[in-house]
């Protein structure tokens, strides 16, 4: 019952040993001064005011959308790939707590945290390119547009962000130290993992589903009545290769912060093998979409091509290396196919929404140098609070005195 | 009621004049009462009290009476060259300023004449944009016009990428930016007004009127012996139906008509994947609950060996 | 969307049902050759329980011995000797001790009979039972001068006796080993826990192991007769 911050001076006030990582103030601010905190420092310094710049003088100001091209990088980016990516959260969840899968344990938190972050900071790229973002809780409180797949949305990603975050109170109650109120939480982790992987399966599909609207501005090698199903099998394969590159990035990262008796290799692993898997059925049925729509002579164009190096380079590739990977405990290799493999989910995302969409429209769309730094800004402030967090909460690694009796 | 339309036209107004009557006409909507040959009772309520437009392009004569009508009647800047027929060089697509467009489609040549089409929101009877809308701020009334609650909008454009006909214009140019179409004037309708653009054509190119009579009136001339026009009544089927309906002698790809929509309305393609929503809540936590208590009573086993029911201390 | 001309859609199903059992046939070989020829057996975490040798949480339980329900265990050795102790529940329970009190060699020892006293550092005295029917030809001669190593080292440096068996397959009949024992072991922690006081009890969430002397914990006063219970010779025929 001692308290776990053995390594911090028991003289230090709460703020110096729960936020300024046990040190003095002015030594913290010091300890900021590292390269990498420079450059973020950099990307905010630009892409704050080019914020503040969109919301002043408007999106016109600032993106080069269009009346033919109302979406750009910031939806097909920031909302879609942010999504996609943070999947990581539900797939771990469900593995470790559903399918019982106990040694994946030590990977669950930081997936969970992930998705958090990957949710909030994808409805904050959203709010950053809806016109009228205050008007939020319209569709929430008073307006419903029911049939629109939009509204679903919505409604899933308030409620998941919820879910997520109560999902990851334990982490901040053992933070805090207060072990009744994390009892609370734990008890509560089966039934949000199961609500968690509902609404999931619900709007990773959906996402894919608004684009069931565009038939005609859809390239019909993408266009297809599977879109949602591609969607969310795309997103458990993205979110496991996400948690196998954002756990092979933390633990050299954070070193002083880790479990070292915790093999990350293996997990690696093992987590290859289901995204192999997964990206195996996802190929079959992308094959399926493109003889269901009867378009095979598509294939032989320009856009076919590329259709082929999606799903070729980006998904067949990928599931046959981590199959080799996998097997041969070649984690080096499944750590390099991770990362191809995330690509090839913001690959995948950016055809359906940008690159594909209106192929035959002679107004296309390119982002603006402003666009992309705001989308930039975004992903480094979420990177840099995901640092934050782990610096202080007990995420890659247990506290001492909770490992035996976790529930979780 | 036909030729009462007619002669009512041929007297209002000529071209640049906008001449603005509240004139009541015949088929004010719902008091018609007629049920459509071969209609259900509901079906043709619904016929009844559905308003509507036919756009008969082998009328037009370009003189844009309706662009101005419009801007006038919504406050919007009167349209560019309003007296200059080289403003039909280029075609001009709506924007957020201007709600209505008249495009020349075929340069007279000889004998055969220049044709000119007017686009404008097609107000679909099933609109895409209103079943996109996730805050109902785009929402279709019973008669016909699909209308645009400002308030309700957030702005996420979603209406612009499903409306198949690229009407719904955005202003990127504001901070509080809106969606701007044209309203099919839906208030004017509401107090027994014609729609501004209708009440000022001095040629009869556009009808306004009960969509099924207006279908009845196209199809008398359309499917007439040894009629001049195109087979077909755009926005009949199209996309399940528009309010906004179009004939013409030339084809219709010339007009700038998308001609390679079903007749599906676009609501149906998000209904499938929506219909899944229900089902998922549904069976999603018996399949979960059961999977984990299945895993459970396995890791359990492997703990504390067979015959142990007990749940793991920890939990 | 391209609609289907009804001739091509019979070329189109069938192409689609023969891609969905292109799929299943191969997805069989591709299952077996993703989870690998053999499985590394290791698991993720360091503190993984090894099969049998860990506690049912706090106490150790070797793989290698039998058990008696008085909480004695045996082992055998390849000269047909067996060698007896008490286990890691008992020691702890009893705590420490001033002295084992062995029977002399030669003696007749029988299976769920008396066999050896424990006295506590504090004088108060526990029996405990014999594992195992037999003659016993060798103590423990360490004990006599540190018989702590019979508190801390159960298993190995704290042996208590070597005996040999005289019906030693029937007397395993009634041991319980592996599974059984670590099951046995749980009921016996289950029992336990019941006597926990609330300041204990904290202490058990959190995985600590428990004190030395548990009995004199709970029951200060007449731990040894609690201590008896659960080693079996609490009762009538307890000595005096």
């Amino acid at each position: 019952m001692n308290s776990p911050t053995a390594q911090t001076l028991p003289e230090r006030g709460w703020a110096s040993e729960k936020i300024f990582l046990g040190m003095p103030f002015w030594e913290y601010l010091r300890s900021l001064a590292t390269p990498g905190n420079f450059v973020a420092g950099l990307i905010m310094a630009i892409g704050v005011p080019v914020i503040a710049y969109r919301f002043i003088f408007g999106l016109g100001a600032v993106t080069n959308l269009s009346q033919t091209n109302p979406w750009g990088i910031w939806i097909g980016f920031d909302m879609l790939c942010g999504v996609a990516l943070a999947a990581g959260g539900y797939s771990l969840a469900t593995a470790v707590y559903v399918f019982g899968l106990k040694e994946y344990h030590p990977v669950v938190r930081p997936a969970v945290l992930t998705g958090f972050l990957g949710y909030l900071f994808a409805v904050l790229g959203l709010a950053a390119d809806l016109g009228r973002p205050w008007n939020l809780p319209v569709p929430i409180f008073y307006s419903f547009g029911g049939p629109s797949v939009m509204f679903e949305i919505a409604w899933c990603v308030v409620l998941y962000l919820t879910v997520l975050g109560m999902e990851f109170l334990p982490p901040v109650f053992e933070w805090l130290g207060w072990p009744k109120a994390r009892m609370w939480a734990l008890r509560m982790t089966i039934g949000l993992t199961v609500f968690g992987v509902m609404l999931s399966t619900l709007h990773q599909s959906s996402l894919g589903g608004l684009f069931l609207m565009a038939p005609t501005k859809l390239h019909p090698l993408w266009y297809s009545p599977f879109i949602p199903a591609y969607f969310f099998i795309s997103s458990i394969a993205a979110g496991l290769s996400m948690v196998i590159v954002e756990s092979a990035l933390s633990h050299r990262a954070f070193q002083n912060r880790v479990d070292h008796d915790v093999n990350i290799d293996k997990l690696a692993l093992g987590l290859a093998r289901g995204a192999s898997i997964v990206l195996f059925a996802y190929f079959f049925i992308k094959v399926q979409g493109v003889v269901d729509g009867g378009r095979w002579s598509l294939l032989n164009t320009g856009y076919g091509y590329w259709f082929l190096v999606e799903v070729l380079g980006f998904i067949l590739l990928p599931s046959m290396l981590f199959a080799y990977g996998a097997r041969n405990h070649h984690v080096t290799l499944v750590r390099w196919t991770a990362a191809w493999s995330v690509l090839g989910v913001i690959v995948n995302r950016l055809n359906v929404s940008v690159i594909a969409m209106n192929w035959n429209v002679p107004d296309r769309y390119v982002p603006s140098w402003m666009e992309v730094m705001v989308s930039i800004t975004l992903v480094t402030i979420g990177i840099s609070t995901f640092r934050w967090i782990v610096n202080r909460m007990p995420v890659l690694k247990e506290l001492p005195e909770y490992h035996e009796s976790q529930a979780n | 009621m036909n030729l009462n339309r007619r002669m009512f036209f041929k007297v209002a107004g000529a071209a640049g004049a906008v001449a603005l009557s509240p004139a009541k006409t015949a088929s004010a909507g719902a008091d018609d009462g007629a049920l459509t040959s071969g209609a259900g009772a509901a079906e043709g309520a619904l016929n009844a009290g559905r308003r509507g437009v036919l756009v008969d392009a082998t009328k037009c004569i370009g003189c844009r009476a309706c662009e101005a009508a419009c801007s006038e009647i919504n406050a919007l800047p009167s349209p560019a060259m309003l007296d200059d027929p080289a403003v039909f060089a280029t075609p001009r697509t709506m924007d957020t300023r201007t709600y209505t467009v008249v495009n020349r489609a075929v340069t007279a040549s000889g004998t055969a004449p220049a044709r000119f089409v007017k686009r404008q929101c097609m107000h679909c009877l099933e609109p895409a944009c209103a079943s996109a809308c996730l805050a109902r701020a785009l929402d279709k009334t019973p008669t016909g016009p699909v209308v645009y609650h400002k308030s309700r909008c957030l702005g996420c454009r979603y209406c612009m990428v499903a409306c198949p006909f690229n009407v719904p214009q955005y202003e990127y140019e504001s901070p509080l930016p809106y969606v701007r179409k044209c309203t099919f004037c839906a208030d004017r309708q509401a107090t027994g007004l014609d729609p501004a653009c209708t009440s000022v054509c001095p040629t009869g190119a556009l009808t306004f009127g009960n969509r099924e009579e207006l279908l009845d009136m196209a199809r008398e001339r359309v499917y007439a012996k040894d009629s001049a026009y195109v087979r077909h009544i755009y926005g009949e089927h199209q996309v399940g139906g528009t309010s906004w309906m179009y004939i013409t002698d030339v084809p219709f790809e010339k007009l700038g008509l998308p001609t390679e929509l079903g007749t599906y309305a676009y609501s149906s393609l998000t209904q499938a994947s929506l219909a899944a929503v229900p089902f998922v809540l549904t069976l999603w936590p018996p399949l979960l609950m059961g999977i984990y208590s299945f895993s459970k009573r396995r890791n359990d086993i492997e703990a504390h060996g067979p015959d142990r029911q007990e749940e793991a201390h920890h939990e | 969307m391209i609609p289907h001309d009804i001739l091509t859609l019979y070329s189109a199903k069938m192409l689609e049902y023969g891609i969905a059992v292109l799929f299943l046939l191969l997805f069989v070989p591709f299952w077996t050759y993703v989870q690998g020829p053999s499985r590394v057996p290791a698991l993720a975490t360091a503190r993984v329980r090894q099969p049998a040798a860990a506690a049912a949480e706090w106490f150790l339980i070797p793989v290698d011995r039998a058990f008696h329900r008085g909480h004695a265990w045996l082992k055998a050795s390849t000269d047909g000797l067996v060698t007896v102790g008490m286990d890691d529940f008992a020691a702890r329970l009893v705590g420490p001790l001033s002295r084992v009190s062995l029977p002399a060699v030669g003696t007749a020892v029988g299976q769920g009979e008396m066999a050896w006293r424990l006295v506590a550092s504090d004088g108060r005295v526990v029996d405990m039972l014999s594992p195992v029917d037999g003659t016993v030809v060798e103590l423990n001669a360490a004990l006599a001068s540190a018989p702590e190593a019979a508190e801390t080292d159960p298993y190995e440096q704290g042996w208590l006796m070597k005996v040999r068996p005289s019906r030693l397959r029937a007397n395993r009949m009634s041991l319980l080993s592996g599974q059984a024992a670590r099951r046995w072991m749980d009921e016996t922690i289950a029992g336990l826990r019941g006597h926990f006081a609330p300041g204990l009890g904290a202490l058990a969430q959190d995985g600590g192991v428990p004190l030395s002397g548990m009995a004199r914990a709970i029951d200060p006063d007449h731990w040894d007769r609690l201590a008896a219970r659960f080693l079996l010779t609490g009762g009538e025929d307890a000595h005096a």
